[in-house]
């Protein structure tokens, strides 16, 4: 297998979650409306709500500075760029190179800061209100991703996204550890809380003082929306392929022969299907959390990330 | 004038004369009542219902004002609840109520002229919007570093009444909340001025959708006690079924909503899943889901045949069974009861003091039920529990809810069993003038309406108190120290009308 092939194969991956990004979240919501009784809107219904928003005219807020204009591209950019640091159907992704698991964190922290910037910058009520809780929230939620990424690379021995995903493939059942189930909840738990999600956030109600993520972005329209829309969704789905390629380390393909690559679009795709069940049930199942329990929440999270980094130094390293 | 007990004082006496009612055990301002009366005497009528379970009647004292200079002492110093109701006499009739605490509007906004009283009999309708817009409404300001105020609506990003609310806040914690109502002033009272008494009726089932029965039976009474009719029994019996219906969807409704508020749709889905059977039975019932139609001044429109009655009563065994499996899923829930217990808690004092009615005043610890203190319908033969809670929060309202639920299903399966048989209308006739209080025991509370007919036997006066109005300000104390996000779910809990308040 030439090289040429491989780094082609790389960088359709994070081509491949943009297009996937929408279905998922389609399926949760169709998912969740089956669990609730309801026939729900089609799994398609964002692709279509993406194209309606990009087309319809955008309305700004008229004390809006150019942060607000600015945000929405800054938010999908760094999003979307976060996506070519981690591997989705082989091991090697293709910015890998450029930055580790760190980076990502912060790439992941950049939308979220200039998406509180723009609620802020709207001049509604709810937008600072939003802003202020999105703060609080990820001021926990940080931490705690920081932490479950660590246990992951300690296993490794590496901080690179795709040399942990690579260790963790190659291992075989030697991977297999407390560190690894503890730090698939904790990343659980997280991701929960950083794609608004139930029980932290509420991403279908229509309850302005509630909202989380959706007050920041309620004085959006049109293509910023969309864009918003996208990252979001997009977000999602990264949080959902790490849960898959550093805890859940089966079927990942090491090169790009076209079997293996197979096996691995299918491994991928059905650990996505779990994990969007396991998100739907958990979000039905579940009642939203008082706002000054989330740090609790995300508390717990935190110490399972490090009760996982820390078997893994004691069975690893011999501490 | 029949009921209630009324006590006529001159306007010097008037607030002494209040203060003694005021001061008995169990005492309640109900409602008051303003009439134009100067075609005839030159003055206007303000009655004080006072509302006395203890003695099982409502007590009445009245006043008349001049026309030329309608002020009075204010009541409102000794009694809070009086506030709105005097605030709304002097908007509605131009009386100046001396020593009142608060000189804003209430439900007619700035764009109306000033010095317009829609509820004079000389009132013209002026063109709207007004020339010159009176002043701004204030909001009481709340100073100090990092204090916000956050507006809200009136336009809401879900599907629901329009209503203004004014937050103080410092970060999350609530130290201030504002109501501004009125957006959906429909001028119900003055439309019913020279009506006949079914078309009244059709209004009066219009205050607010789903409270439509209580506030139909609450004036066909009052029509039936100016009359001095007697309904068949059967009718009585009919009513009391009809009402406890209107009780059960309701009730189903609110109860979803916690689960919505919450963030808990599953939970919520199962509940309006039975709430909208229901409603279907309603409907399959007499033709109306919200069961409008049904009354009429002298009795029902419709019977229950013996098959029909069979069947509700097999359809509210399932259904009872049905609501106990889904209530055992919102008691297991640990996350939704996290939420409820202890959020958004009314001391009995306050709801004492505001004159609170309903489950928001029984969950308070109120011991207060219309149907069971003043029984109307066939009531008095059911015997009515009230459900009583203390708690106070939105945990104890959804539990009062709950148990008023089952007491509902039980009292329309005995109805059922009990009714006797003979006819369920009567004629009232022509009625003579005159004025009487009707009431009922909405979902949501006391429904008061007091109507008063002219030698035509049209209506001269409609005065229309729902509950809503009388449950609104407990959302000003029930916030106090609790966080915004857990606003709406408080404001749910007590599920209050817009359009019943601003009629």
């Amino acid at each position: 297998m030439n090289g040429c092939a491989m780094t082609a194969a790389c960088w359709f991956q994070p081509l491949l979650l943009l297009l996937l990004a929408p279905l998922i979240q389609g399926c949760a919501r169709k998912l969740k409306a089956c669990l609730q009784n309801r026939t729900g809107a089609s799994v398609l219904q964002p692709y279509w709500d993406l194209l309606k928003n990009l087309r319809k005219e955008e309305v700004l807020s008229e004390t809006a500075s150019p942060v607000m204009r600015a945000a929405p591209y800054a938010a999908f950019s760094a999003t979307f760029l976060a996506c070519f640091l981690v591997p989705v159907l082989f091991t090697a992704s293709p910015l890998g190179f450029a930055g580790d698991m760190i980076a990502l964190v912060y790439l992941l922290a950049l939308p979220r800061f200039f998406m509180a910037l723009a609620g802020l910058d709207a001049g509604s009520a709810f937008g600072g209100m939003g802003s202020s809780r999105e703060m609080m929230i990820s001021s926990a939620a940080e931490p705690a991703l920081v932490m479950v990424l660590f246990s992951a690379a300690v296993r490794a021995g590496s901080t690179g996204a795709s040399e942990t995903a690579a260790a963790l493939a190659a291992g075989g059942p030697s991977v297999l550890g407390p560190g690894l189930a503890l730090g698939f909840i904790a990343l659980f738990l997280v991701a929960l809380a950083e794609c608004g999600r139930l029980p932290v956030d509420n991403p279908a109600t229509h309850l302005e003082l509630t909202m989380v993520h959706e007050a920041m972005i309620l004085e959006h329209s049109g293509r910023s929306l969309a864009l918003l829309e996208l990252a979001s969704s997009l977000k999602l789905t990264l949080f959902l392929t790490l849960l898959a390629n550093l805890f859940i380390p089966w079927g990942m393909a090491g090169g790009t022969e076209p079997g293996a690559a197979a096996l691995s679009a299918v491994a991928f795709l059905l650990k996505l299907g779990a994990l969007v069940v396991t998100l739907s049930v958990v979000e039905t199942s579940t009642a939203k959390l008082r706002l000054f329990r989330v740090p609790d929440f995300l508390g717990i999270a935190f110490v399972l990330a490090l009760l996982g980094l820390l078997s893994e130094g004691i069975l690893r390293l011999g501490l | 004038m029949v009921d209630p007990e009324l006590q006529t004082v001159p306007r010097d006496r008037l607030a002494a004369a209040c203060r003694t009612l005021a001061g008995r055990t169990g005492s309640r301002l109900a409602s008051v009542v303003v009439t134009d009366e100067r075609s005839f005497s030159d003055a206007f009528t303000i009655h004080y219902v006072f509302s006395l379970p203890k003695d099982h009647r409502y007590a009445c004292v009245a006043a008349d004002l001049p026309g030329k200079d309608p002020c009075f002492a204010s009541l409102t110093p000794f009694v809070p609840g009086a506030s709105l109701f005097e605030r709304e006499a002097r908007e509605f009739f131009g009386l100046v109520p001396l020593g009142h605490p608060d000189p804003r509007p209430l439900l007619l906004h700035e764009l109306w002229p000033q010095g317009t009283h829609p509820l004079r009999r000389d009132f013209k309708a002026p063109a709207l919007p007004a020339a010159s817009p009176s002043a701004a409404y204030a909001f009481q300001r709340v100073g100090g570093e990092g204090v916000f105020e956050i507006p809200v609506g009136p336009v809401h990003a879900g599907i629901i009444e329009p209503g203004h609310f004014r937050f103080s806040v410092a970060g999350e914690p609530i130290i201030n909340l504002e109501l501004r109502l009125g957006w959906v002033h429909k001028g119900i009272e003055k439309h019913a001025e020279g009506r006949n008494l079914p078309e009244a009726l059709r209004l009066a089932e219009r205050v607010s959708g789903d409270a439509s029965f209580s506030h139909g039976l609450a004036f066909c009474q009052a029509a039936e006690r100016i009359a001095g009719a007697q309904v068949p029994p059967r009718a009585r019996w009919l009513r009391a079924v009809f009402g406890e219906l209107e009780r059960l969807y309701n009730h189903l409704g609110d109860i979803a909503g916690i689960a919505t508020d919450v963030g808990f749709p599953f939970g919520a889905a199962q509940m309006l899943l039975l709430r909208e059977r229901v409603l279907q039975r309603n409907g399959a019932l007499c033709g109306h889901r919200l069961l409008r139609g049904v009354l009429r001044p002298g009795g029902v429109v419709m019977d229950l045949s013996g098959p029909a009655a069979a069947e509700l009563k097999a359809f509210l065994a399932r259904l009872l069974a049905d609501f106990t499996e889904v209530e055992r899923l919102y008691l297991e829930t640990d996350s939704l009861m996290d939420r409820v217990e202890g959020t958004g808690a009314v001391s009995k004092r306050v709801a004492e003091d505001l004159g609170a009615v309903g489950p928001a005043a029984r969950a308070s610890g109120v011991d207060e039920d219309l149907r069971r203190d003043q029984p109307y319908a066939a009531y008095a033969e059911l015997g009515v529990q009230a459900q009583v809670r203390e708690e106070g929060d939105v945990a104890a309202r959804m539990l009062v809810k709950a148990a008023e639920f089952r007491e509902s299903v039980s009292l329309i399966s005995r109805a059922l069993d009990l009714m006797p048989e003979g006819p369920c209308s009567a004629e009232l006739g022509a009625p003579p003038s005159g004025s009487a209080l009707g009431w009922a025991e909405s979902p949501r509370g006391e429904v008061l309406h007091w109507l008063a007919l002219d030698a035509q036997g049209r209506v001269s006066r409609l005065k229309v108190k729902s509950p809503s109005f009388s449950n609104w300000p407990l959302l000003n104390w029930a916030v106090q120290g609790n966080i915004v996000p857990d606003f709406p779910l408080i404001n749910k809990s007590f599920n209050l009308s817009y359009s019943g308040n601003d009629r």
